[in-house]
This record gives C-alpha cells, structure tokens and sequence, in this order.
C-alpha cells in the first residue's frame, strides 16, 4: 500500500493556542480515510492543512511523492478536491454550471471546454443522480440536493483525491446514507482516494476503510474501524463512556452508556 | 499600560496649557480683566473642557455602537450618523435658517436619527454584517455629503463658515455649549450604565441573547438611539469630529477592557483623552494665532489607519445571503444586445434632442452640425464613463460577493480627489494636464494600498472592502483640511468633485470610449474568475485559482476603469453601485451576461443623468455626478431596504 500524505512533525499554531501538536502520520492510497474526534480536536484544521488551504507552522506534509507546497496551483487542483464544511450560496449558478466549475484545473482561465469537460460533467451530474435537476438554479435547491450539486463539481474535478469536511452534518438520515455511499463508490469502483471529517462515528465506522483520531491536535488512534470500535479506545478519543454492540450483519455500534 | 491613561492625560493638559494665553484669572467679573484673560476664561478654558465632553460623548457613543452590534469598526462616522446630522445642518443653515432659532440640537438629531435608521434598517435585513453595515454606512455618508455638497454650492456665500463648521472647529467663546453638552454626557452616561448588564447578554448572538429572556429589538434600539443622541448633540456643538468613537472602543481594548462594561465605562475616558490630545497638538501646531484647521478633520486622519489596523482584528464572518429570489434569463447574451442597442439609440437621440426657450425640438441638419463638436464629446464620454463606472462595480461586487460593495468604496476616488485637490493647492496657477495627472497619481496612490491589502497575508475579500473604506475615510478627512483653507480653489475643488462632463475634449471622451472597450474585454477574458471568485476563497483555491493573482487582476481593473472614469468627470456617482443591480435584476446572472449588461446599463444610467442634469435646471447645468448620484440613491436605499428572501 503507498501512502497518499505522509505528514511528519505538522504543527499549527495561532496566536495564543496550538491547533495541531507535532503529526507523524501517513495516509493510504485508495482508501475511504475518516478523520474523526471531539469538538475542536484538530480534524477540519488538519483536512485544511492537507488540501493547502492553511500552510503548516511546522513541519512537512507530502503529497503523491511530493512536498505539498511544491505543486504548482492548477495540478494541484486536477489530483486534489476539496469540499469546505459550509459550501457558498452558489447564487445564479443552476447546477450544470456549478459541476462544470469543477473543470475549471483542466481549461484554465482562458482554455475552450471541450467534449471531455463537457462528458466529465454530464458523469457527474449523473453519478450524483442529479439528471432531472441540471438546469435548476442550485439556490433554489434543497439542502441535501445542493450538497449533491457541490459534489458534482468535486466529482467533475476528476482528481485522485477527495477531501470533504464533514458532508453529512447538515442532512438528513436518508440523505447521509446516500452521500456516504456515494463517496464510498467513488472510492472502491475508482480506485479514489478519500479524506472525510465526520462527527458521526457510526457513520465512519461503517463507511470508511481507515479511521484517524484527533484529541486536542494530537494523534490518539490510527487504524482500522474494528480497531476502534473498543469501549477502552473510544472513551481514550471522546472521554465518554460508550458501549460497543454488534449488530446481525456482524458490524459494530458504539452507543454512550 | 496602566499608566498610559493618565499619562496622556497629563501630556494633553501640559499641551493645552502651554497654549493658554494668559495664567487662570482669579477674579470673574469680566470687566475687570485683561483681554488675554478674557480669551482664557472664555475661550481656552471652555475649549479645553470641550474637547474632553466631546471626545467622552463620542467614545460613549462609539462604544455603545460596536457593543450592540457586536462590531468592532462601528461608530457614530463609519455609519453615517455624523454626516446625517452634518446634511440636516446644512440644509438648515441655507435653506430654513429661521429654524435655527430653536437650537441645532433638534436638526442634528433628526438628521443622526433619519441616517441611523437607515444604516440600521439596511444592517437589519443582513443580519447586522459588520462589514455590510460600514459599507452602507459609507453609502449615507458619501449620500449625505454629497447633497450638502450640492447645498454649498448653490449657496457659494456660506462656504466658509459651512466647511470650518463641517471640519469641526473645538473654538470657543463661552461656557454654554460645553455645560449643555456635560449634561447630555452625565445624562447618556447614567442610561448606558443603567443597560450596561442587557448590552452584556446582547454580547451573546442575538439568538441566545432572546433565549436569556432579553428582548433584543427595545435594546439594540434603546442603545442605538442613546448613541444617536450622543453623537448628534456633538455635531452640534462642535461640527463632524470623525472617528473619536471609533478610536476610542478600541484604545479601550487595548487598554485591556474586555467584557461589555467595562468597555462602556472606559471608552468615554479614552474618547476624553484623546480628543483632548489631539487638540492640544493642534493648538501647539497653531501657536497663539488662528488654527491652520479644525481639530476634527485632523482626527479624521487616525480613521484611515485605524481602520487598516483593525483589519486583521475583525473576524471572518461570511456576507450576507444574496437574493435568490432574483430572476434568470436563459438566453442573458440576446438581452445584453437589446440594452447596448437601446444605449446608442437613447445616445443618438439625445444628440438630436434639443431644448429652446419654446420646447422641445430635434435639431435640424444645420443645427446638428452646429452642436455636435460640443456635444457629442459631452454625451460619449459621459456615457463610457458610466460604462467604466458600471462595469467595475460588478466586478467588484462578484469579487467580494458582497452586493454593496463599489467604486465609490474602493478609495480610489477619493484618492484622485486628493491628487487633484493637491495640485490645485501647491501649484500657482495649475494646468488642466496638471491637474488630470494629479488625480491619476493620487488614484494610483490608492491603488497601491489597496494592491498591499490584496497581496498581504490573508486576502480576505472582505478586508479589500475595508481597506477601501479606510482609503476613502482617509482622503475625506485629508480633502476636509484642504478645504478648510477656504479659498476660491476649495470652491474648485467642490465644483469637480461634484462631477461635470462639460469639459470633456474630444479627446478624452475618445479615450474613456476606447478605455470602455478594453475594460469590457479584459473582463470578458476574467469572466471565468469572475465566476469562481463570487464562491469565496476556499473554493476557489481548491480550484486552484491563482487567488492572489486573480483577485489582484480584478481590483486593478476595476481600480483603472473607476479612476478613468474619475479623472476626467469627477468622481462621485452612484452608477458603479446601480447598474450591476439593475443587471442583475434583468435576469443576468452569469458572469459575462453580469458584466457588459452592468457596463450598457452603467452607460445608459449617466446619459440619463447628463440630459437631467442639463435640463432641470435649464438653461444651467447641473453637475453630472451629484445629479446622478442625488437620482440614483434614494433608489438604492429603497432597494437596499427591501427584505432579501
């Protein structure tokens, strides 16, 4: 297995407070990777950090081989997508427009779109099952839809890699399944890479290959979901008493006791 | 830092005494002393403790503002509820001046009140957006002063007394104004004292603030009035002293004030202390003599620099939601043809259009040929210099994705208003070239600071809005001294700021024409950016958009477009501010579409305003830029006012 970020020593400091103390981590290829922890452990400041949004006081962070800071913008932008926790108001934008942004890394400022861009994004329109709703203006759509629309923009970015912070948080149950299973598909049919913030652990137990666990901007668990899913381990990440059932298809649930 | 209050303090009386004419009188029966005692006793004495009053009323009101809205950059200047009480002065002092008699109080009241409930009412249906709310503000204010402008000049005789009022001159001569305004500061000091605890919870969000049991609107109302008050009975004892309340709240942060109170107990102290402070060095600066210029344009000057300091400070809140409600047309190119084609044409006619002592009348061949050389420069260049105008408002407001943002706020017109008024200040007898490169200097000038905001660390848009306004604020107070001169050139320097296209060349009208052209192309060229931009910075370096660089492209475009347009007619207008929403309300939603209809409709906008100007009062024109401006705003606050679904 290759590593899709090896980060070594990242620190991130702001005036008065440390964010992220000293990582030592790497991240596999190909994989759903869940970040996961309390409020305020570090998890959207890191997925920060490994989509160049914020640059690391200290430290490294490598990318596909190669120091992060050292991409030029737009290949970055063609192997990277990055999905902030709360997308914009796309207003006027109808959702064809909105995916066909995602092109954007490919055609540049000035170059013609041509019909790979246009077939880029006819695919993700459809694999977000947005067909009927192309030509619909996105700030008229409802909240799990225009999720949808942003993710047909990522989709459409065609990178290797997806960062998303936390995609589900503002949807309902039938709609976190749907995204969820989306992005794991993405993963496993394509042999993408995914990075996901996610506040629920059941939800990132159940959809992710590999889960990293922050407490207070410090590394406390790294491993598979079966690994984490112990009483001992999760009250070590979330300092709650929790109780670890099994359910018929053999998968674990962590409840708080 | 314990020690700098009342060191600053000491250093200001130190100040103020070294100015004093004469040692304290010990008797006062004012026949019995000398004329040096007499102009201590009631000139200097009162004038010392009025920069104290004044400069606590102020902090006061600041403080109150920036608790009650949660904003650390609001104060009674950078929401227009000064040049509110400014305008209603004004237009008093020329039009009505009988009532006058009753007291300035009550006029600048109303006119602080009628200023506040707009900026309040705009902030209101925006969530009360820090940002937002100073921009609207800027709008009031650059209204406000442009209509006393228009009033000055049809009154050219009150210019003087108007422009030192209006600078705010702390000269007394006598004991009254400083008692009466001790007392609206003892009086608005017991009532902030007495809310200090329900401001604290209103500290809080507003939603938790309701959820604590407050009721939120007779608070924030109560205090904003209380502000009001506060700031209106310092206009009217003393005349527009910017920036104090804003200084003031945060000298008391610095200080180490933190929670709501004690800020409110502090701010008036500083406020004291540092109006005192500055007059002192104003009054050392001048000597025994007359003052050079009015202590509150000089406190002008911090507001600038203040504002970019407190830049970084301000936390990042995302722009107010836009309206969804606005229409979308599915073939916008087709529409964008039909507005340019209707701009020849209004163009055209309005060539053909004449006006004589009869009526009206089309101008017969003869006649044409007649009028054209004059005319047709007139009309071309003022409609490219709406165009100009239009087209860098859009880009500004897709940049910023902030619906209010213009180039009125950029600061380079008032940066090039500077230059211009500079060169006719320091040169003799300056040339038209002179004066046109001093306004592009000074324009450029501006530029500069803003393309500084833009490369700096973090190039938030938000904060290039800002910069902008502390460019403009800057150059405000700078031109409030220059004026303060009171000179035949300040009535010069009015007289173009209030804009006119009667002087374009054939030339320059070719020029802005050809500028129009480039800008619309190289617009078209950024139309991709321009896209992205307006989904806020994250996303458009995930992208991976050159951010730094595009946003840098877009400002210079729109800096060189509005400075242009500036250059040669003046700068103020609200075109720039209309004409992107008036596109935008035509169903011109994307980019391209977006930008050249702002641009035909921007140009469309000042051929109206020209042919109002030239014909309200006919056969005198008018200036274009204060016609434009005195039609256009009141329709943009109407707009502005409505609720965005």
């Amino acid at each position: 297995m290759t590593a899709l970020y090896t980060l070594s020593d990242v620190t991130l400091t702001v005036p008065g407070r440390t964010l992220l103390h000293g990582l030592d981590l790497s991240l596999p290829s190909g994989k759903v990777t869940g970040l996961i922890g309390h409020n305020g452990s570090g998890k959207s400041t890191l997925l920060k950090l490994l989509s160049r949004q914020t640059q690391p006081t200290r430290g490294s962070i490598t990318f596909a081989e190669r120091p992060l800071p050292d991409w030029p913008t737009r290949a970055l932008a063609r192997h990277l997508a990055y999905l902030p926790q709360h997308p914009p108001a796309a207003e006027g934008l109808s959702v064809r427009e909105l995916a066909a942004l995602g092109r954007y890394p490919w055609h540049g400022a000035l170059g013609r779109p041509g019909s790979e861009d246009r077939n880029a994004t006819d695919a993700a329109i459809a694999a977000c099952g947005l067909d009927g709703l192309a030509a619909r203006r996105v700030d008229t759509l409802s909240g799990g839809e225009a999720q949808r629309a942003w993710l047909a923009m990522l989709i459409a970015q065609e990178a290797g890699t997806l960062l998303l912070d936390e995609p589900i948080s503002a949807l309902d149950i039938a709609h976190q399944v749907e995204v969820l299973t989306l992005v794991q598909s993405l993963s496993r049919a394509r042999g993408r890479s995914v990075v996901v913030v996610l506040h629920d652990l059941n939800m990132a137990a159940r959809y992710c290959d590999h889960i990293v666990a922050l407490k207070s901007g410090r590394l406390v668990f790294e491993g598979s979901p079966d690994e984490l899913m112990t009483p001992d381990r999760l009250h070590d990440i979330y300092g709650a008493r929790m109780e670890v059932m099994t359910r018929a298809d053999g998968s674990p649930v962590a409840l708080p006791v | 830092m314990k020690l700098v209050l009342p060191l600053a303090l000491l250093l200001s009386v130190l100040l103020w005494a070294l100015a004093a004419p004469s040692g304290l009188p010990d008797r006062f029966a004012p026949e019995a002393l000398s004329l040096d005692e007499l102009l201590m006793l009631y000139g200097h004495m009162p004038r010392g403790a009025m920069a104290l009053v004044a400069g606590g009323c102020l902090g006061l009101s600041g403080a109150l503002l920036q608790v009650v809205l949660r904003n650390p950059i609001a104060d009674p200047s950078t929401l227009g509820i000064s040049s509110g009480a400014q305008l209603a002065l004004v237009a008093v002092t020329v039009l009505f001046p009988g009532l006058l008699g009753w007291g300035r109080a009550p006029v600048a009241l109303a006119g602080a009140g009628a200023a506040a409930a707009l900026v309040m009412g705009m902030g209101a249906l925006r969530g009360f957006h820090p940002v937002t709310m100073v921009i609207a503000g800027m709008l009031v204010s650059l209204f406000a002063s442009s209509l006393a402008g228009a009033l000055t000049l049809a009154q050219g005789q009150y210019l003087f007394s108007l422009v030192v009022w209006t600078g705010g001159s702390l000269v007394q001569t006598g004991w009254g104004p400083v008692l009466a305004l001790a007392l609206v500061l003892a009086l608005g000091g017991g009532l902030a004292a007495l809310m200090a605890r329900p401001l604290s919870v209103l500290g809080l969000e507003a939603e938790s603030a309701r959820a604590l049991g407050l009721s939120v609107g007779r608070v924030r109302a109560l205090a904003v009035v209380l502000a009001c008050v506060l700031a209106a009975s310092v206009s009217a004892a003393v005349g527009l002293v910017a920036f104090v309340g804003l200084a003031a709240p945060a000298l008391a942060r610095a200080l180490g004030a933190r929670r709501p109170g004690q800020i409110l107990a502090l701010a008036p102290l500083t406020g004291a202390v540092l109006l005192s402070l500055v007059d002192g060095l104003v009054l050392t600066a001048a000597g025994y003599g007359t003052e050079m210029f009015p202590t509150g344009a000089v406190t002008g000057l911090i507001g600038g620099p203040l504002l970019l300091w407190l830049l970084p400070r301000l936390r990042a809140t995302p722009p107010p939601a836009p309206d969804a409600h606005l229409p979308r047309k599915a073939r916008p190119l087709r529409r964008v043809g039909l507005i340019a084609l209707a701009t020849v044409v209004l163009l055209g006619l309005l060539l053909m259009l004449g006006r004589t002592p009869d009526g009206w009348s089309l101008l017969d061949r003869e006649s044409l040929a007649l009028f054209l050389p004059n005319r047709l420069p007139r009309l071309a260049g003022a409609a490219a210099a709406g165009g100009l105008l239009a087209l860098a408002g859009a880009a500004l407001q897709r940049v910023t994705a902030n619906p209010l943002a213009s180039p009125e706020v950029l600061g380079v017109s008032g940066g090039a208003a500077i230059g211009y008024a500079g060169v006719l200040f320091l040169a003799a007898a300056p040339s038209a070239v002179a004066l046109t490169s001093g306004a592009a200097l000074g324009g450029a000038l501006s530029m500069a600071v803003l393309t500084g905001v833009v490369l700096g660390r973090d190039a938030r848009p938000e904060r290039l809005l800002l910069a902008g306004v502390a460019v403009s604020s800057l150059a405000a107070a700078l031109l409030s001294i220059l004026m303060a001169a009171g000179t035949m050139k300040s009535f010069a320097v009015l007289a173009w700021l209030s804009g006119s296209a009667s002087a374009l060349t054939g030339a320059g009208a070719a020029l802005l024409v050809a500028l129009l052209a480039l800008a619309c192309a190289a617009a078209v060229l950024m139309a991709r950016w321009l896209t992205i931009l307006p989904l806020g910075p994250e996303v458009a370096r995930a992208l991976g958009l050159p951010l730094r660089g595009a946003t840098l492209c877009v400002v210079a475009l729109a800096a060189l477009a509005t400075g242009a347009a500036t250059v040669l007619v003046g700068p103020l207008s609200f075109v720039g501010l209309m004409a992107p929403h008036l596109a935008r309300r035509c169903g011109l939603a994307q980019a391209v579409p977006h930008l050249l209809g702002s641009a035909a409709l921007g140009a469309a906008l000042m051929l109206a305003a020209d042919f109002g100007a030239r014909m309200a009062s006919f056969p005198y024109d008018l200036p274009l830029g204060l016609f434009a401006s005195l039609l256009g705003t009141p329709w943009l606050i109407w707009l502005m006012l409505r609720r965005p679904t």
